[in-house]
């Protein structure tokens, strides 16, 4: 499997949290992380495999750091590159607008070419809408750490699972 | 309606740099005001409410931004200083209105510091009242349509406004109407402290509104000054090209509390606080710039250096500017009224056929839109074929002068109002009648149109007058009960800014009517239901007969008792006066004719004829106008009396349906008979 960056806001415990684990369970070997508050465009050129974690703030908006790199991020050819993205939630105080973020992200991340992988089941969330459902499946991983902690884990150990062998 | 494109015309790497430059300059500019307007405060200088809006800015400069001055109309609501600043308006005005000084283009220090307005330029002055202008900026729109300019109608206000019922009917007025208006909903997720989840159960605002048919619902991040700006131009090509209502639900941040006295302590979280606050839309852009290298950190060091230096500049003007005088708390009340050269006094002596009032005011209404293209009418069931008005006061009307001057409006009351004010707002030419309801008994909806209104020619310091008349059936003698016979002048008349009259007769009804549609300002009509086609007050009427405001007329001349009164009961005096007559007592009869203003020569004059006063009306005598012209005798006339005076009306009780409650309730040719007597005795 070729390099893999993991890419989330240091500044963001939550996230933090959740990347690591993520990390442990890919095997940190294989795995690199970035920072996406310094994130360059270089990065993307420098990696096959991305591992993005994109929060939904507010009511269905990327974070700052994403947002910012978006201008960027719009003019890149990514194909064949691939990325999966993951992002924390809160279906129970923000159901209209549950994991938005993914949805964004990866909507952009196709405009540009790339191959997008890790789809999750929509099953055991309990929301109104998300930008991050299409075709039945969630276009990434939601994670709600606020009203769901405790399935986090098994979340991720089948969602790493399940990338290992849609990564190239 | 489908969710359309929205076009990027705008973004970081393509927008020029001077524009760029412009955009950094102005939030600059705005963010230096909205930091330092608190200390006004703790030094006792003034802005005593700011409200401030860090975390609204990409939206504000991009509203701003798209206002063309002395084309668009515009109305901010009180957190909108960068919106002003962004529209034109320079950061010595901001400051000027801070700290209420004279020379303040919003009101000259009236109204509230952080209500920002420039009425010369089409920023409307606006009241406090949340979303209260909304209203106002359909009926604008209204005019910009009518009168075809390619144009819009900007309503600026936060989230929570939308909870208030007038926007709702503000809303489905321009959608039902297809106006080019843009609600520009500012969502910080707060009403002072009451969060959204309180407002509406839908977070985003903008989508209660989802199946409004031609309505467009564009939702922005108002954080982000690219985003703010594509959506706004597309706001306002769909609105002008389309001539249809957007919705612009622009999702923001309050970093502060919501304003200088309150403390959001008490109710938002550190966590929260902070995370806002990491959202902070002027450093984004301000990192934008360095991050896609259109601007070096010494460029912008140098924009900030110079925003500094012309703050300190502006902060001196300020404070050297005049503060409002005290003798000028008179000023612009009322607008002068329109002059009569040929009948000053409101009288006439034409003989021939006499018309009844109903006749008398379809005539004038239709007199006054032949005289003025400009005029324009509506109201509940006012124009549906042979249909003219909930009485047929306005007849025929439609027919002659077509539906867009002539048309019936929604059953909202407050719409009526409030879209009279705004279409009055678009020139000075325009002369708006309303029927206010369909019964005066039903105007208590457009009760917070109607204060609002009043305060706008004070309030904009003389630059706005709302040229509107307010034709309201009042009063009772029809077997009503109490949803169609009441009078509510007594309530009115302690509003400072409205004309109200309430004539008796039909020449009075024409002449009075004739000045209030020629007159700038504001004036209550109030018509005798009753005596639309009663013979009684029928009379000859002069086809060019005016009446100006504040002349009492006599209508029985006398020297021994003054029976002062108005509406309904000017016709039971007068039959009481002649049944007094007949037994030797000779008592004057005053037909007020004008409340407000009021004819105080008049009443005094005959005070001093008679020494006798009784007041008559049909409205309680509790809390009735009769208390106040019994002060104003008191005050102005003691010496002359020589009796208490005496007070006819409703007793303090609603009015009865049934005919005997009626009569128990409604004054009597009978009892002002009685009450004069005992005085005539005293």
């Amino acid at each position: 499997m070729k390099k893999t960056a993991i890419i989330y806001s240091y500044n963001s415990q939550k996230s933090k949290k959740v990347a690591e684990k993520i990390i442990a369970a890919f095997g940190e070997s294989n795995i690199e992380a970035i920072n996406a508050e310094k994130l360059t465009k270089e990065v993307f050129e420098n990696f096959s495999n991305f591992i993005l974690s994109s929060p939904t703030w507010f009511d269905g908006e990327l974070p700052n750091y994403w947002d910012e790199f978006v201008p960027d991020l719009e003019e890149m050819d990514l194909k064949g590159k691939t990325f999966t993205v993951f992002g924390l939630g809160n279906q129970k105080d923000y159901p209209e607008n549950f994991c938005d973020a993914i949805g964004i992200l990866v909507e952009l991340l196709e405009e540009c070419g790339a191959k997008v992988v890790g789809r999750t089941s929509l099953e055991g969330y309990n929301y109104e809408s998300s930008r991050a459902e299409q075709d039945g499946l969630f276009v990434g991983l939601p994670l709600d750490q606020e009203n769901q902690a405790r399935l986090t884990n098994g979340r991720i150990e089948s969602w790493v699972t399940q990338l290992i062998k849609e990564m190239d | 309606m489908k969710n359309l494109e929205i076009p990027k015309i705008y973004s970081i790497k393509k927008t020029p740099k001077k524009t760029l430059e412009n955009w950094f300059r102005l939030m600059t500019i705005g963010r230096a005001i909205d930091n330092k307007a608190p200390n006004y405060l703790k030094q006792a200088i003034g802005w005593s409410y700011h409200a401030p809006y860090a975390g609204h800015d990409g939206i504000q400069l991009a509203v701003g931004q798209h206002f063309e001055k002395n084309k668009d109309h515009i109305y901010l609501y009180y957190r909108e200083m960068l919106t002003a600043i962004a529209a034109g308006m320079t950061s010595e005005e901001i400051i000027l209105n801070g700290i209420s000084k004279a020379t303040d283009p919003s009101s000259g220090g009236r109204h509230m510091s952080n209500h920002f307005a420039k009425p010369e330029w089409n920023i409307h002055s606006v009241s406090s009242s949340t979303g209260n202008h909304t209203l106002h900026a359909v009926g604008t729109a209204r005019a910009i349509k009518y009168y075809g300019e390619k144009a819009v109608a900007i309503s600026g206000q936060g989230e929570s406004s939308v909870s208030e019922g007038y926007v709702y009917e503000a809303i489905t007025g321009a959608d039902k109407e297809q106006l080019p208006v843009i609600f520009v909903v500012q969502d910080n997720g707060y009403g002072i402290s009451v969060p959204k989840k309180d407002q509406t159960a839908n977070r985003k605002v903008a989508n209660n509104f989802s199946g409004f048919k031609n309505l467009r619902i564009i939702h922005c991040n108002g954080k982000d000054v690219f985003d703010s700006m594509n959506a706004m131009a597309e706001a306002k090509r769909f609105a002008i090209e389309e001539s249809k209502p957007v919705f612009l639900q622009a999702n923001c941040v309050r970093m502060g509390a919501h304003s200088n006295s309150d403390d959001h302590l008490l109710y938002r979280s550190s966590a929260e606080r902070n995370y806002v606050i990491e959202y902070d839309p002027h450093a984004k852009f301000r990192r934008l710039l360095l991050r896609y290298n259109r601007f070096t950190e010494e460029e912008l060091l140098e924009i900030e250096a110079a925003v500094k230096a012309e703050i300190k500049v502006s902060h001196k003007a300020a404070m050297n500017a005049p503060d409002p005088s005290p003798d000028s708390i008179y000023d612009f009340v009322i607008p002068e009224p329109f002059v009569s050269e040929k009948y000053p006094q409101g009288l006439h002596s034409e003989v021939g056929e006499k018309k009844k009032l109903i006749t008398a005011l379809n005539e004038t209404l239709k007199a006054e839109f032949r005289h003025n293209p400009d005029t324009f009418i509506w109201g509940q069931d006012m124009a549906n074929k042979d249909k003219g008005g909930i009485f047929n006061v306005s007849k025929g009307m439609q027919q002659e002068f077509g539906e867009k001057r002539v048309f019936n409006a929604p059953i909202a009351e407050d719409f009526i109002m409030g879209t009279a004010n705004g279409m009055s707002r678009y020139n000075k030419k325009i002369r708006v009648v309303v029927e206010g309801a369909e019964f005066a008994d039903y105007f208590w909806p457009a009760m917070e149109q109607y204060v609002d209104t009043s305060h706008d020619y004070w309030r904009s310091n003389g630059k706005f007058s709302p040229n509107i008349t307010i034709r309201l059936a009042s009063g009772g003698y029809i077997g009503g009960g109490m949803y169609h016979s009441q009078n509510i002048e007594g309530a009115l008349v302690s509003i400072p800014g409205v004309r109200i009259v309430y004539p008796s007769f039909a020449d009075d009804a024409a002449g009075l009517l004739r000045t209030a549609m020629r007159s700038e300002g504001l004036t209550m009509f109030m018509e005798p239901k009753a005596l639309y086609l009663d013979p009684k007050a029928a009379t000859v009427v002069p086809d060019d007969f005016e009446v100006p405001f504040g002349k009492a007329r006599i209508r029985k001349e006398g020297d021994m008792l003054t029976i002062i009164t108005y509406g309904n009961t000017t016709h039971l005096c007068l039959d009481a006066a002649n049944k007094l007559q007949e037994e030797g007592i000779n008592a004057e009869v005053i037909d007020l004719r004008s409340l407000i203003p009021l004819d105080e020569e008049a009443i005094i004059n005959s005070v001093k004829k008679t020494n006798k006063v009784l007041l008559v009306h049909e409205d309680k005598v509790h809390g009735g106008f009769g208390g106040e012209l019994s002060a104003i005798i008191n005050e102005k006339a003691f010496e002359y009396l020589d009796a208490p005076i005496r007070r006819v009306g409703s007793p303090f009780t609603p009015v009865g349906f049934n005919r005997i409650l009626e009569q128990a309730i409604l004054p009597n040719a009978d009892i002002i008979y009685k009450a004069a007597k005992d005085l005539i005795s005293y």
